[in-house]
C-alpha cells in the first residue's frame, strides 16, 4: 500500500471526526434563572492539575526543555526563595486565574513566566506601567539589533 | 510619601528559612482527629475559587494510611493566608470506589493522595 494512501485514509478518518454531530446549545448571556446549581458548580470550577476529567485523547510530545524554559523555573523558584510567594499561591495564579482557555492552551512555561511577571505586578513589588516599560524598552532594543543582553547556553546535564 | 498597604510580603520566608515547607508548621495544627487505619469519607465542600481536593474523591470512602504532615490547606496557603495549620492526611482509595465503571479485573486497583483534615469525616 502506497504511503499517498495511507495519507488519503487517515486524512479521511480526521475529517470523519470533525463531521462528527455535535449537541450545539446556546452557551452566551443566559438568565439567571437558566443557572441551576450543576450548572452553577460547573461554571464556577477552576481549572487544575489533579486530574479525574474527561477528555478527549491527545498525542504525547516528549520534548527537551528549552534555555528559556529552564531560567523561567529558576526565576520563579527565587521567586519562592525570597518570600515572594509559596508554591500554592504560584499554582493558584499559573492555574486558576488565567481561565480554562489559557490554562489548555498556553505552553507550560509559559503560564509559569506570565505568572512571575503577574506576582511581582500583583504585590506591587513592580507597577505595570515599569512592566509595560520595559517591555517597549526591550523590543526597541531587539528592533535595533543590539541584542537583549547575555544569553548563556545550557550547561549539559 | 507612599501610600501603599502595609502588608509583609515576606512572612513566609521569614517562617520556613532553613527550616523548610512543611517542617515550618510542625506542631501547630494541635491533635490530629484521626489516625492510620480510620476509614473515612471524603466531604464535598465547596471548591469556589481554590481547592485541590479532587473532585472524584468527594463523597468517596477511603483508608488513612499515615498522617504526613502539618499544612496551611490549599485554601488558605493559595492566597498567603499560613495561620491555620491542619494535619494532611495520606488516604488510599480503591479504584473501584472512585470510578464506578472501573473494570472488576483490577479490583486490587487502589489510589493514595494527600488530603487535609477538614475535608474528612468518620466513614
Amino acid at each position: 500500500m502506497s504511503s499517498s494512501t495511507r495519507e488519503e485514509v487517515l486524512r479521511h478518518l480526521n475529517t470523519v471526526g470533525l463531521l462528527q454531530p455535535a449537541l450545539h446549545q446556546q452557551t452566551h448571556a443566559p438568565a439567571p434563572t437558566e443557572i441551576d446549581h450543576t450548572l452553577y458548580r460547573a461554571y464556577t470550577r477552576t481549572p487544575h492539575d489533579v486530574g479525574g476529567e474527561p477528555d478527549v485523547p491527545i498525542v504525547y510530545h516528549e520534548k527537551e526543555e528549552e534555555i528559556w524554559e529552564l531560567n523561567t523555573f529558576a526565576t520563579c523558584e527565587c521567586l519562592a526563595w525570597r518570600g515572594v510567594w509559596t508554591a500554592e499561591e504560584r499554582r493558584r495564579k499559573q492555574n486558576v486565574d488565567v481561565g480554562q482557555t489559557v490554562y489548555l492552551g498556553m505552553p507550560y512555561y509559559g503560564r509559569w513566566l506570565m505568572t512571575a511577571a503577574r506576582i511581582l505586578v500583583d504585590k506591587q513589588y513592580v507597577t505595570l506601567t515599569e512592566l509595560h516599560n520595559k517591555i517597549v524598552e526591550l523590543k526597541e532594543r531587539a528592533k535595533s539589533g543590539k541584542g537583549l543582553g547575555e544569553y548563556l547556553p545550557a550547561k549539559t546535564k | 510619601m507612599s501610600h501603599k498597604p502595609v502588608y509583609d510580603r515576606t512572612h513566609h520566608a521569614k517562617l520556613a528559612t532553613g527550616i523548610g515547607d512543611p517542617q515550618c508548621f510542625k506542631g501547630m495544627a494541635g491533635k490530629p482527629k484521626f489516625k492510620e487505619g480510620d476509614r473515612v469519607r471524603i466531604k464535598d465542600l465547596p471548591d469556589l475559587f481554590y481547592t485541590r481536593t479532587m473532585t472524584y474523591t468527594r463523597g468517596a470512602v477511603g483508608t488513612i494510611v499515615r498522617l504526613v504532615y502539618e499544612s496551611p490547606a490549599a485554601e488558605d496557603e493559595a492566597f498567603g493566608n499560613e495561620d491555620h495549620p491542619e494535619w494532611f492526611y495520606s488516604i488510599v482509595f480503591t479504584q473501584k470506589e472512585l470510578w464506578p465503571e472501573y473494570s472488576d479485573s483490577f479490583s486490587n486497583d487502589t489510589v493514595e493522595t494527600e488530603i487535609p483534615e477538614r475535608y474528612l469525616e468518620q466513614a
